[in-house]
């Protein structure tokens, strides 16, 4: 919280940074360890999707839940590649404008939904995201349609003075650590925002609009706010994968892949800001593991997800939360003995 | 000629219509008296089919008799579905959500995998295609149109006359005023489920006689029935008629005119726009 | 004059929940509204605070139009209220509930806050000394770390006021702050209201309660949306409308 007034003062507070340090340290280093394509593009795969399943969350804070995710991250991704294919400009700023376009049509869309109940939203943002599918194949000329787009520009060299070009063609490296500082500025901007006065707005208003509105807090604007952050972060993955991969298929973007996302946030834990980082991990390279047993991916995926719902109602980072909780609640029923 | 036309698309539209509602049916059953986006129902309209298509086929049942067999095993599978899956987290709509869905995925890849993805058809339950003044309408289509319509009122019918339907309906409108009233929640609450995988198991073996049997053939009409749920509101099985009727309408006539994602895009902007002037649906209660 | 309704009027389809509303409350004064149950003193609190819009009639907050604004914009302009049923955030502590009031004043930007500007953190600080001595005010320092669902009923009562306290209102409207409460709770929170109304908070509430109307200056009483009585509690008392509302006919003297 803002100022440490949660129970996490003291001598808890080193435990998270510390964690999270290594394991930044550890995947800085990767690559020394792994050397197999495969293994780099599971990596690379799983943080496009950690952007994406954060920034869902980061929405769904402030109630709102979206069915539309994966919609916003094709959006990006095919605005980046055709302004990147047809127009020559560079990927560096396509997916910029990717991430921005996303959160245009995010706020477009969104902005008459923070009128209704959340939960017609989530109706509605399923509308929102196939009607973004539908779009791509209505303009086949310049997306490919259902046969897809090809010929997607990757990132091109960067060029630094005394140093060999980075190419981004020879190995996967490059896109390797692309997307892990991106994924690790993403997750610094999500998080910053999530613990400032704009996140406990958020989640104040998931809370109780009611509330939050006699205490002054603009319902519609702070949700809008929610949609646009959220999209501009889908909007980049998408593009950053539209530039990994060369190659979009309208399909990887639809109901499903949302559906996808969502789950991954939801087995993860909604209660956290590491939720839908452990949701994705687990999610995406657990059955990557079982990889020998290819065609029975989607039963350790199935798996997974009853094994949570059935024993981790708080999704597996609410395992941690539970722990935390119960301290909280003891410390609590001491502090109500002593003042009542 | 352009009135053949016109009356052949209407005929479509009657029987692409009849289809959406037959599958949307179960779906909006579960939706209204459980309160949750079954969406396992693909599953069970796939395996429906599936079984149809191994009794009708392999091993040489009559295909009707195949599809109430496979109608009365997808029910009793409803009421183990409800009782281990739905029954102990009907107070957390987000875990059912993730159930149903790790259901899909694992029946899905279930059929994938022990039978296999290569398109089965099932041997027409009406053979023969009807012909008058221009139009043609296949057996099939026309059986599902009377099967599906007769379905359609049947379920209405239960709801309103019978005293389980009612108890349905009860609950529907206040689970908790029903409970008071000594009406048994989890009875219904199975039969509901029960009702509603049968329902899908007979769309799932019709379909499968009109078009074909594949093991993610229900994906696609999942999408139709939760917008025709949505469309028609939540707490109204009419309405899924009138749902039915306009997506049927849309996706029948619409690509004459213009194209497949058009036609979707035209559909979806039309519902979202619907929505947002009256969020619960058209026929639906204020949440 | 601080709040002036106009003719404040709402239609429920057919039906008048409030009809031909006339009440003014001037600064510094304690108003108590009274009157049967479905009176339509809920809807008038609705009303005032923007969740609900009027169908004819107008209301005046330090002379302007508020009529059908916007509920943030109203508690912006400096009126603050509470809920009867929906109290709090349940997920945040008793801090946390108020802290996350602090919307208005100061206000901080987005990218100040994405970025944790030093402007901001000043704010923040600013910000929790405030809450900090909302919570002395109305004596919730020993709870402030417990979490709003699990408060106890008559401290959730208190926080609500604590929490409408946080966006500096001129004008607070209390919609039945003693409802459930035991005797002790009861002579506290009314010496709580006593200490708001010292710090220049002009106050309008809404009771069934009437040990609370010893407190307020005027009381207003309302039935079937309209007013029916005004004055003091003992000229109220003797009203004869008054007496028919709450009794029926046939008990009058």
């Amino acid at each position: 919280m803002l100022n440490g007034e949660r129970i996490t003062r003291g001598r808890r507070n080193w435990i998270r940074p510390a964690v999270y340090a290594s394991l930044l340290i550890i995947l800085f280093l990767l690559p020394l360890f792994v050397d197999s394509v495969y293994y780099l593009h599971t990596f690379i795969i799983s943080l496009i999707y950690t952007i994406a399943a954060c920034s869902l969350r980061t929405v769904m804070i402030s109630g709102q839940i979206s069915i539309a995710h994966a919609g916003f991250m094709g959006f990006g991704a095919y605005v980046s590649s055709i302004l990147a294919k047809e127009l020559n400009w560079t990927p560096w700023l396509t997916i910029l404008l990717g991430g921005i376009s996303a959160t245009i049509v995010g706020v477009l869309a969104g902005y008459p939904l923070t009128r209704v109940r959340a939960i017609y939203f989530s109706m509605v943002s399923l509308f929102v995201g196939l009607a973004i599918v539908a779009l791509i194949g209505v303009f086949a000329n310049y997306t490919g349609g259902d046969i897809g787009l090809i010929g997607i520009p990757p990132l091109p060299d960067i060029k630094i003075p005394g140093l060999p070009d980075i190419n981004f063609l020879r190995s996967r490296i490059p896109y390797y650590y692309f997307f892990l500082v991106l994924t690790v500025l993403s997750l610094l901007i999500l998080y910053s925002l999530e613990n400032s006065r704009i996140g406990m707005s958020w989640k104040a208003i998931a809370q109780s609009y009611l509330v939050a509105s006699s205490v002054g807090i603009n319902e519609s604007g702070f949700r809008v706010l929610a949609l646009a952050v959220g999209c501009f972060f889908a909007g980049i993955a998408g593009a950053g994968y539209a530039h990994y991969n060369m190659v979009l298929t309208r399909s990887s973007f639809g109901f499903l892949s949302s559906v996808n996302l969502l789950i991954y946030v939801l087995v993860g834990g909604t209660g956290s800001f590491a939720g839908p980082i452990i949701g994705t991990t687990v999610l995406v390279i657990v059955p990557e593991i079982f990889r020998w047993m290819k065609t029975f991916a989607p039963f350790v995926f199935g798996g997974i997800m009853l094994f949570v719902v059935f024993f981790m109602p708080q999704g597996i980072a609410g395992l941690f939360e539970q722990l935390k909780t119960k301290v909280v609640q003891f410390q609590q029923r001491k502090t109500l003995r002593d003042v009542t | 000629m352009f009135s053949e036309i016109a009356a052949q698309t209407v005929v479509n539209i009657l029987m692409l219509s009849s289809i959406y509602i037959l599958v949307a049916l179960g779906f909006a059953l579960l939706l209204t008296v459980l309160g949750i986006l079954n969406f396992t129902h693909a599953s069970i309209y796939m395996i429906g089919g599936y079984i149809c298509y191994q009794l009708a086929v392999v091993v040489g049942f009559n295909q009707w008799a195949s599809l109430l067999v496979s109608m009365i095993a997808m029910g009793v599978f409803g009421l183990f579905l409800e009782r281990v899956f739905f029954r102990p987290f009907l107070k957390d709509m987000n875990r059912i959500v993730v159930i149903t869905l790790a259901l899909i995925i694992i029946l899905e890849a279930a059929i994938n995998v022990s039978v296999g993805s290569y398109i089965r058809r099932i041997p027409s339950f009406v053979p023969g295609i009807l012909r008058f003044s221009g139009v043609s309408i296949s057996g099939d289509r026309l059986a599902t149109f009377a099967i599906g319509s007769a379905l359609l009122l049947g379920v209405i019918l239960f709801i309103r006359k019978t005293k389980t339907g009612l108890q349905m309906l009860a609950i529907s409108q206040d689970i908790n005023g029903a409970a008071l009233q000594g009406i048994k929640i989890h009875r219904i609450f199975a039969v509901t489920t029960a009702i509603g995988c049968a329902l899908a198991a007979v769309a799932g073996s019709l379909m499968g006689a009109i078009l074909s049997l594949s093991p993610f053939m229900g994906d696609q009409m999942l999408i139709k029935a939760i917008q025709i749920v949505i469309l028609a509101g939540i707490g109204s099985i009419g309405g899924v008629l009138i749902g039915g009727l306009i997506l049927g309408t849309i996706d029948a006539a619409l690509p004459l005119f213009i194209s497949g994602s058009a036609t979707d895009l035209t559909g979806l902007c039309i519902i979202i726009v619907i929505l947002l002037i009256r969020p619960q649906g058209l026929f639906g209660r204020e949440v | 004059m601080l709040l002036e309704t106009e003719g404040l009027t709402k239609y429920f389809g057919g039906l008048a929940a409030v009809f031909g509303l006339e009440m003014s409350i001037r600064e510094g004064e304690i108003v108590g509204m009274i009157g049967p149950n479905g009176a339509g003193k809920t809807t008038v609190f609705n009303l005032i605070t923007g969740f609900l819009r009027p169908s004819a009639g107008r209301i005046l907050f330090d002379g302007k139009d508020i009529s059908g604004k916007k509920p943030h914009l109203i508690a912006k302009m400096g009126i603050g209220r509470t809920f009867q049923l929906a109290y709090l955030f349940p997920d945040f502590t008793v801090f946390e509930n108020i802290v996350t009031s602090f919307n208005l004043y100061p206000k901080s930007g987005f990218w100040e806050a994405l970025f944790k500007a030093p402007s901001y953190r000043r704010k923040e600080r600013y910000i929790l000394d405030q809450a900090r001595e909302i919570l002395r005010l109305v004596g919730l320092e020993g709870v402030k770390k417990v979490l709003g669902r699990n408060l106890p009923h008559g401290y959730q009562k208190l926080l609500t006021m604590a929490r409408a306290l946080a966006i500096k209102p001129k004008l607070l409207l209390l919609d039945e702050p003693i409802a459930g409460m035991s005797l002790e709770e009861i002579n506290y929170a009314m010496s709580v209201i006593e200490k708001i109304r010292g710090q220049g908070v002009t106050i309008l509430l809404v009771e069934h309660n009437m040990r609370i109307m010893a407190l307020c200056d005027r009381v207003i009483v309302i039935n079937f949306g309209h007013k029916v009585a005004e004055g003091s509690m003992e000229e109220v008392r003797q009203n004869q409308e008054v007496i028919e509302a709450y009794f029926g006919r046939g008990h009058a003297a």
